[in-house]
């Protein structure tokens, strides 16, 4: 294909779906998936609290269960729902699977330190990712079945999954970023194209969080072994 | 498709017979007489002829295991079937649009009413058989009717076995496709030289560059001309739905804007049909009203196209 080829292309030739269907992931997930959306919701509130609690055990639990909101995330939503109608989707979940493998190895081999977080701040935006993303599909689609809740749905988990940037250490670090920016990029150009505008707030927010991420984890970083 | 015609046409004019109680100016032609018959194309080199109006799938039936819009696309298959319509387009490419398809077509038992026509979508030249089987299982059809190398990928190789296919009874039609005006040049030069029953290219009231070349072309070397993109997309809604209709367009059988724009296209004596996409009974029944009525003449034409310049 000559350069000119390529430069009649646009965003909109890749996206081989429309806004109907993808805000219908949301609704379909969330009724095949009831009631086990309460262990998502368990997981939500138990990563800050373990993250807080004394000890390197409860520390390595949060990121554990950080590591299994990806996997899950990555292969219900991204694998299983959204796959099918939308192949790079499915290659995003593999890639989900893949970064909640790194982390459980970070957690098992010495990449999660011990250093103080501050409380107040992570916890604050915490509680904006979980409690108040999931809300921007149902303001899209207006469909409260369409709740994006953490460790389901790819958006929240990923922009949760920023601020555990600032828990874990050094190299294991700079694997774990590609992809929330690859991610990001790649929702928010799907969003734009879909002209689904509220929520292209989730990958802004999930960049926006990475820098918050490496702003609460606190210098130098202590590792917990 | 053989031996469906008179059921076919008993459900055509029951479902006309809908239409024509909703918007009775659909039927009117310009002699005012009213006209039920669809707009039929004669295949270039064949004894059969084709509805002007075909369907897309590309997006609007991709809509993966989503059982409430499988059904709702299903009834947008019906309509399009119930309204005259045969010529159903998609491509490998269109994720799950051909199990959509496929499905549909199972629940509304209508594999004999339809003109499938898929694509050949592979670099690898040598599984041209395997993909059309593959495609052929998803749409649960034993052959399609029309067979087409998309966007010219791997083109060599596929239409040499397509070409073996036809010879062999494997397919009825062969044909390539490219959209958005790319690699014209290349194009031509395969449809002066290869035995082609069908071109698939982008057609509209803005995309008019076909007309200097390809259409021509197709014409002097009898090739059935497909249209894809006939709204650019959608588009053209976006961009001239909020503006008036001229007051001469009743002249030519058109009483909303996609008619406008798919008579314009339909109405060029080198296209054998146009396949507008969509996800919606409404706009269905819109689109197929451009298959009855009048169709403007090459004046009538250039004022379209002058009119839509000037919003
Ligand atoms: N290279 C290739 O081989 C190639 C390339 C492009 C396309 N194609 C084929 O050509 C087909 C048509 O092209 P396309 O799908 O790209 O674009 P298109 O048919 O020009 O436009 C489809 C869009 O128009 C909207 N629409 C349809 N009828 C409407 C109406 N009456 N009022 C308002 N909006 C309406 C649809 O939205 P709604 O769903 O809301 O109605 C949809 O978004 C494709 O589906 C595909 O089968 C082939």
């Amino acid at each position: 294909m000559s350069g000119a080829d390529w430069l009649s292309y646009s965003l909109q030739d890749f996206v081989m779906f429309g806004p109907q269907v993808f805000l219908r992931l949301f609704v379909r997930i969330n009724q095949d998936l009831w009631p086990w959306q309460v262990l998502a919701v368990v997981a939500a509130i138990g990563i800050p609290v373990l993250l807080f609690r004394q000890g390197r055990n409860a520390r390595c639990l949060a990121v554990g269960l950080m590591a299994v909101a990806w996997a899950v995330s990555g292969y219900g939503f991204l694998v299983g729902y959204f796959g099918p109608i939308n192949w790079p989707a499915a290659w995003f979940g593999w890639a989900f699977v893949a970064q909640g493998v790194l982390l459980a190895a970070a957690m098992l081999f010495g990449g999660v330190h011990g250093g103080a977080l501050s409380f107040g701040r992570f916890v604050a935006l915490w509680l904006i990712v979980a409690c108040g993303l999931p809300w921007l599909v149902l303001a899209e689609s207006g469909q409260w079945q369409a709740l994006a809740l953490f460790g389901i749905a790819p958006g929240t988990t990923a922009a949760a999954g920023a601020l555990i940037v600032a828990v874990i250490t050094g190299p294991w670090r700079w694997l774990y970023l590609p992809l929330l920016v690859l991610w990001s990029l790649f929702s928010a150009a799907m969003f734009w194209v879909l002209q689904t505008s509220w929520l292209l707030v989730t990958p802004v927010a999930t960049l926006l969080l990475v820098g918050a991420g490496f702003w609460l984890s606190p210098r130098p970083a202590r590792s917990l072994d | 498709m053989a031996g469906w015609f008179s059921r076919r046409q008993f459900l055509i004019n029951a479902g006309l017979a809908g239409l024509a109680l909703k918007s009775p100016s659909l039927f009117a032609n310009t002699s005012g007489t009213p006209s039920l018959s669809p707009i039929m194309r004669q295949i270039p080199g064949a004894n059969e002829s084709i509805p002007a109006i075909g369907m897309g799938t590309w997006i609007t039936f991709n809509v993966g295991g989503d059982e409430q819009l499988v059904a709702q696309r299903t009834r947008v298959l019906k309509t399009f079937f119930d309204l005259g319509g045969t010529v159903v387009d998609g491509s490998p490419m269109y994720g799950t649009a051909a199990d959509v398809i496929g499905e549909a077509l199972d629940s509304l038992g209508a594999h004999d009413r339809i003109f499938a026509a898929t694509k050949i979508w592979t670099g690898d030249e040598s599984e041209t058989r395997q993909e059309a089987a593959r495609s052929g299982r998803r749409w649960g059809l034993d052959q399609f009717d029309l067979l087409q190398v998309h966007n010219l990928l791997g083109w060599q190789g596929h239409l040499e076995t397509l070409k073996q296919m036809k010879a062999n009874g494997d397919v009825r039609y062969i044909g390539i496709t490219t959209s958005h005006g790319r690699r014209h040049r290349e194009f031509a030069q395969i449809m002066e030289r290869e035995p082609l029953d069908f071109v698939q290219l982008t057609y509209n009231v803005l995309d008019r560059e076909v007309e200097n070349r390809l259409l021509p072309l197709a014409r002097e070397r009898r090739i059935g001309v497909i249209v894809n993109r006939p709204f650019q997309g959608g588009s053209l809604f976006r961009r001239f739905q909020s503006e008036p209709l001229p007051d001469w367009v009743g002249e030519v059988g058109v009483s909303n804007w996609a008619e406008f724009f798919l008579k314009f296209i339909i109405s060029h004596p080198a296209v054998t049909c146009a396949i507008p996409a969509t996800s919606k009974v409404e706009h269905m029944k819109e689109n197929m009203g451009a298959l009855y009525g009048a169709l403007p003449d090459a004046d009538q034409r250039q004022r379209m196209a002058d009119y839509v310049r000037s919003l």
